[in-house]
């Protein structure tokens, strides 16, 4: 049985100036593997990760005609039966350290905030679990790391701060929101490595949110491209150079390759789809 | 004779008794009509040696000269005449409570120079922005038209060199394209050169000539554009960067990242 199912997917903002519709009708299936979502900005690739938690935002809307994780109804769940899910059992890697971590709280407070509320763990035992997940993510100087504020920290450290916190729970569903946009493609190669050990070890399932069509097609196994609230194709990760549809094919061309002709870069026709 | 030459190039923040020493004994020299890309990870100090040339670092070592003459401090009107930089962040760079037109013709009020009208008008024409845009605010514009205004507003004065500090990262990749092919298109036009900044390797390749690539702040080597297609390069690091990049990705059969 498929991990998570989304079926018919809508997500609507009434706005002032009318309906906005940010996503049109998206379904998929999710098993223990990486599904990756590309799209560029404004294709709803986000808002389709934030609705498997219900983190959108009033007046953003959510509707679907199912959606279900591990069995269980996630669209009518109560908000109770949605935080006893959201990090716990699915966690989200949200796209900026900058952002998303706590900037008056030591990475070590917030790292064993969960693990003593939600857990009920003492401080030593929450500690050395912490410093454990911080090693897990490749962190050299755990020690260092866990007394640092998170604006001591580079964009690299705080990405993998992120993608620790999300593992202490061990959840069976990671959405990772653009994980490493932020970072170097040395680091970036790091923090993949990490996210596919976890898939692989612990049969955890991935959904990776990208603009990066090449990056996406190297780490998932399939892969949904988004345009306009909407799938245009879903593809095997590794046909991805045999994708038909013109948007997917537009998006491949335009990008510059080491080596390649110099001739103008093809550019996206917008007028064609 | 080069037109921009760096010798030694040495850049030193101070902050709370710290020294950072982002840039070490750099040297580089750009021929006219040239295409230059500096590549490296963040603190690499790519972007500091641009804001070196502008006068936006803080010196403490080497020769800065443009077409033989050493740069003034500050800077100056003929020194801003020559040399414009394009921003990375469209979003950040343009003033959000000044029109295009304002923005555009700032830099001909500040030089004196007349017929604004026209030069707006054919500037905003020349990155292929209709000319009723300069009546918006940047807020009205989309990422890929608001880099357009800024590279159009580096191009008021009709400078010699362009200093692009990542153009395109935060632009999507279609949008990207269209950017980089009127960046080409310009330079061919107007005799333009370049000194570009970049994380990514695939776009440095397709857009410059020779590149250095730089780590810590220091130069770790310079490679031809033929060398890096070729994979020839002979310091471990350049060709980490090399196998990293993401635009290999598509090569080959395709395999998980390990």
């Amino acid at each position: 049985m498929s991990l998570l199912e989304v079926k018919n997917l809508r997500v609507t903002f009434d706005t002032e100036t009318g309906r906005v519709e940010a996503v049109r009708g998206v379904s998929f299936s999710l098993g223990h593997e990486r599904l990756g979502i590309v799209g560029e900005s404004g294709s709803g690739k986000t808002m389709t990760g934030r609705s498997v938690l219900r983190l959108v935002r009033p007046p953003g809307r959510i509707e679907a005609d199912a959606m279900t994780f591990d069995g269980q109804d996630i669209l009518h769940a109560s908000e109770r039966e949605m935080r006893a899910l959201r990090g716990k059992r699915i966690g989200m890697v949200m796209q900026d350290p900058k952002y998303s971590l706590n900037p008056v709280m030591t990475v070590g407070r917030q790292l064993t905030e969960g693990l003593r509320l939600r857990d009920g763990l003492g401080r030593a035992d929450a500690t050395a679990k912490a410093i454990a997940a911080l090693e897990a993510v490749q962190i050299r100087d755990p020690a260092r790391v866990m007394e640092a504020y998170p604006h001591e920290l580079s964009g690299g450290m705080g990405q993998r701060v992120m993608i620790a916190m999300m593992l202490i729970p061990e959840p069976e569903l990671l959405i990772a929101d653009e994980p490493t946009s932020a970072l170097d493609v040395t680091v970036q190669a790091e923090v993949l490595a990490i996210l596919d050990g976890l898939v692989r070890d612990r049969g955890m399932g991935l959904i990776f949110i990208s603009h990066d069509l090449r990056l996406v097609a190297r780490f998932c196994d399939r892969v949904l491209v988004m345009h306009k609230g909407l799938v245009v194709e879903e593809i095997e990760a590794a046909h991805l150079m045999e994708a038909q549809h013109p948007y997917t094919r537009g998006l491949l061309n335009c990008l510059p390759r080491i080596g390649g002709p110099r001739a103008p870069l093809p550019v996206l026709d917008r007028a064609g789809f | 004779m080069a037109l921009i030459e760096i010798e030694n190039l040495s850049v030193t923040f101070r902050a709370k008794g710290q020294e950072v020493r982002a840039v070490r004994d750099v040297s580089l020299s750009v021929g006219a009509q040239e295409s230059y890309g500096l590549v490296g990870e963040s603190g690499s100090g790519k972007s500091t040696i641009l804001r070196a040339i502008c006068g936006m670092a803080p010196v403490t070592g080497g020769t800065i000269r443009i077409g033989g003459q050493p740069v003034p401090t500050p800077r100056g009107r003929a020194f801003s005449a020559q040399v414009q930089m394009v921003f990375q962040d469209p979003y950040a760079s343009l003033h959000p409570r000044h029109t295009i037109d304002r923005t555009l013709s700032e830099p001909l009020a500040i030089h004196g120079i007349g017929d604004r009208d026209a030069r707006v008008v054919q500037a905003l024409t020349d990155v292929g922005l209709p000319p009723a845009f300069r009546f918006r605010y940047p807020h009205q514009l989309s990422g890929g038209q608001r880099q357009r205004v800024a590279i159009a507003r580096a191009l008021m004065l009709r400078p010699r060199i362009l200093l692009l500090d990542e153009p395109t990262s935060a632009l999507d990749a279609s949008v990207q394209a269209e950017v980089l092919n009127l960046l080409n298109r310009l330079r061919a036009e107007q005799g333009l050169t370049f000194l570009m900044v970049s994380h990514d390797l695939a776009v440095i390749d397709h857009m410059c000539d020779r590149i250095m690539v730089l780590q810590h702040g220091r130069t770790v080597e310079e490679i031809a554009h033929a060398d890096l297609a070729a994979a020839r390069m002979t310091t471990a690091y350049a060709r980490s960067l090399f196998e990293a990049s993401a635009d290999r990705m598509l090569d080959g059969p395709v395999e998980p990242a390990r």
